[in-house]
């Protein structure tokens, strides 16, 4: 019986835990981003509501949700009403499988990355289903843009990801985190991998410069053109959850999820607290990143953005898995063996294909005069 | 009874694009499947879109993201610019010249203020000659910063760092413009053989100071850009304006020099004190997108030299002509005369009817951004919705000019 108790209890405050870590998430990346890019772009950002504007976004949340509920008519409103309620589910649930902390799992499941894989793909049929219930040109446009993208980028994210599970040996995000104790981290030894996986995983957020179903210059405001108040809000906040869960799966496989300094001391029924502190810390630096990227790359074509992902990312993910599999096979010791590979095709990669593009787009141009 | 739910009846415009896509369909050629599969779909891009850079409106035929056909309507921002010339004396109208391409006001009076003293015959000095040059090429530098800060932050946001670049950058010449002017962006300055407050204590000081750190400030903007594969991506070959589109569309300005015209009125029909000056015409050989920008970057630096040349060669004299502080009233001789002048959007000519009395019996603008709009459908047809913002970006559009 203190068993079921005892389950019961840690889903509760597991479920209890992904709803706060999805709406904290959001609201604290809403400002990490304003402030963020405001400093990039030589000016202060917002800084008036409360210190430091800390209380910019519930301000704003508050002011979303006193916005009037409204549909367009010609929409359909059963489904415009159901997007922005689905469109959650991805962000929660996957926080089913993440390791917060040593002895803190929700639900430790056997197959967790295929868990993620397929969680966070549920994004895209609320955004499809946004875009065609708007009954907006520019909302379907943006929703096919999206499922495009979605699907696409899927593939080399899981391309990513199989490497990882053939390097840790299991598919559970719990012995990926212990396969990288000591800091024998992944991200050291699978750097292409984690390249892969990374572009793959922005493209999965629709953020930076993969922003295609939402670009704002293009197709006003792509599948949430139609969406007002705290519909828009549910859209606006999930995008921004997004940013710290797709951070949070990304440290847990590359940068050694919860581990760092002192993660024994201070546990408190079998549950670490201070890795919890690592674990955070590493999540904002790769939401820092993801924010950095935002600004600093342009925006992708749409053809482009295909290109990118059937014609280089693909045959790279799967050059890889080969390669990779190849130094696992025959390599005796096969962690040096993949550091070395890896870190020879990352650099190589990287090395080469900025020219290359850079080349290649300066050679189709045509002279239309000819100067002295 | 019609309610307010019920889709509006379509406007001429989109009419036009209905009627085309209808008649392609019944002809056999809806898509790119020889004709099997229709799906083209008419958007209005505009008149409030965010990248349309004012109340410019394109109703688009979309098939997919490929762009079918474009018409661009105009007219949203029409104020009888033209008209009220017909009620007003010369020297009434000189404020409301500002408001026509709004970005490049003092420029725009000047070719205002140019016509009038040539049908009235009135020789400005040679101070105020090199004041109003100084003038028009703060103001070609402050335009142009506008139009590549827009332009790249079409793209994305880290444009969007760009254009918070280059408009921190333009306050500190719109500052010096205030300051000589009394005002940040509708001047009133240029009168009749004069301009109207002569230059301030420290001014030309100031404006060598700023002059001196400029070229820095547009290596900066060069340097977010320059060398992004994925910016030159969106900008390398799309968009081409040849040498052929040029002279059939009367394209002029950067968007005609990109292309290898050597067209600056400058220097292929110079006015005031150019032909004194040492200038380069920025030309570019590919006429595309990347090639616009390119043009106009260039463009900042020459002005910036001239500004410098202009600064050192200043003279001393009376910024007015003849004992008239202002000549409130003139009365130019019956004849007509159209004087074209380089701004920073191309030839903005000014003609004037005159019939002997203290009003212009009629005045027309020919507006460099109204003639570079013409080629808009060409250039846009066969693209992507992406390419267009870009290449539409790339013309830079100020519709305070096109309606009038």
């Amino acid at each position: 019986m203190v068993d079921v108790g005892l389950i019961i209890l840690r889903l509760v405050v597991a479920i209890v835990i992904a709803y706060a870590v999805v709406f904290v998430a959001a609201l604290v990346n809403i400002l990490f981003e304003r402030r963020g890019l405001a400093v990039m772009q030589d000016r202060l950002g917002p800084n008036r509501t409360g210190p430091q504007g800390i209380l910019q976004s519930v301000a704003d949340s508050f002011k979303m949700m006193g916005k009037e509920d409204f549909a367009p008519a010609a929409a359909d409103k059963i489904v415009f009403t159901l997007a922005p309620i689905l469109v959650m589910v991805g962000a929660v649930a996957v926080q089913v499988v993440i390791p917060y902390t040593k002895g803190f799992t929700p639900q430790d499941l056997n197959v967790g990355i295929i868990y993620i894989v397929a969680i966070t793909s549920f994004t895209v049929f609320s955004i499809l289903l946004a875009g065609w219930a708007s009954h907006n040109k520019y909302s379907l446009v943006g929703a096919l843009r999206s499922a495009a993208q979605m699907v696409s980028y899927e593939v080399p994210m899981i391309l990513g990801l199989l490497v990882v599970a053939m390097a840790v040996g299991s598919l559970s995000l719990n012995a990926v985190v212990e396969a990288q104790s000591d800091y024998r981290w992944n991200i050291f030894f699978l750097p292409l991998t984690f390249l892969i996986y990374f572009v793959a995983s922005i493209a999965e957020l629709n953020r930076g410069p993969f922003d295609l179903p939402e670009s704002e210059s293009e197709l006003v405001a792509g599948y949430g053109t139609e969406y007002s108040g705290m519909r828009f809000g549910m859209f606006f906040l999930n995008e921004y959850a997004g940013m710290t869960i797709m951070s949070m799966i990304t440290v847990t496989l590359f940068l050694g999820g919860w581990q760092g300094p002192f993660a024994d001391r201070l546990v408190i029924g079998g549950v670490a607290l201070i890795p919890i502190f690592w674990f955070l810390v590493k999540t904002y630096v790769m939401v820092f990143a993801l924010v950095w990227i935002r600004l600093s790359v342009p925006r992708l074509q749409v053809d482009q953005l295909m290109d990118f992902a059937w014609k280089i990312l693909i045959p790279l993910g799967l050059a890889n898995i080969l390669v990779s599999a190849a130094v696992m096979l025959w390599v005796p010791n096969w962690k040096g063996g993949m550091l070395v590979v890896q870190w020879i095709l990352l650099l190589v990669f990287v090395g080469s294909f900025d020219t290359i593009l850079r080349w290649n787009l300066r050679r189709r141009r045509k002279r239309v005069a000819v100067l002295g | 009874m019609p309610s307010v739910f019920d889709t509006p009846a379509p406007d001429a415009a989109l009419q036009l694009a209905l009627d085309r896509v209808k008649r392609s369909e019944e002809e056999g050629r809806g898509s790119d499947m020889e004709g099997l599969a229709f799906n083209q779909v008419v958007v209005n891009m505009g008149p409030q879109h965010p990248s349309t850079h004012g109340v410019l409106r394109l109703v688009v035929t979309l098939d997919g993201e490929l762009i079918k056909d474009v018409i661009p309507v105009i007219g949203y921002l029409h104020r009888c610019k033209e008209k009220l010339a017909e009620r007003r004396t010369y020297y009434q109208y000189i404020p409301i010249v500002d408001r026509t391409e709004y970005l490049a006001s003092m420029n725009c009076e000047w070719g205002y203020v140019l016509t009038v003293e040539k049908l009235a015959g009135i020789e400005p000095t040679r101070r105020v000659e090199f004041i109003r040059v100084i003038m028009a090429e703060l103001m070609r530098i402050a335009s142009h910063q506008v139009a590549v800060g827009t332009f790249t932050a079409d793209l994305s946001p880290l444009g969007t760092a760009m254009a918070f670049y280059t408009f921190r950058d333009r306050e500190l010449i719109l500052d010096l413009l205030e300051e000589a002017s009394g005002a940040r962006m509708m001047f009133n300055y240029f009168r009749f053989g004069g301009v109207r407050y002569d230059l301030p204590d420290g001014w030309v000081e100031k404006c060598h100071a700023l002059m001196g750190k400029m070229p820095k400030l547009i290596d900066e903007y060069e340097a977010l850009v320059k060398n992004n594969a994925v910016f030159l991506s969106r900008c390398l070959g799309k968009g081409v304006i040849t040498q052929e589109d040029v002279a059939e569309y009367g394209i002029t300005g950067p968007n005609a020099r990109a292309s290898g015209v050597a067209y600056d009125l400058r220097r292929t029909r110079p006015y005031s004190v150019y032909p004194e000056l040492d200038f380069r015409v920025c030309l570019a050989e590919h006429g595309d997108v990347y090639d616009r920008y390119q043009v106009r970057i260039d463009e900042m630096r020459e002005s910036v030299k001239i500004v410098l040349q202009c600064l050192d060669m200043l003279p001393d004299g009376p910024v007015q002509v003849g004992s008239l502080r202002a000549p409130y009233v003139i009365t130019p001789p019956p004849g007509e005369c159209y004087v074209g002048q380089e701004n920073p959007r191309g030839e903005y000519g000014t003609y004037i009817v005159s019939d002997g009395s203290r009003y212009p019996y009629r005045l027309k603008y020919r507006d460099p951004c109204f003639c570079n709009l013409q080629i808009f459908p060409k250039l846009l047809r066969g693209t992507k919705i992406a390419d267009a913002v870009a290449i539409s970006g790339s013309m830079d559009m100020v519709l305070g000019g096109i309606d009038r």
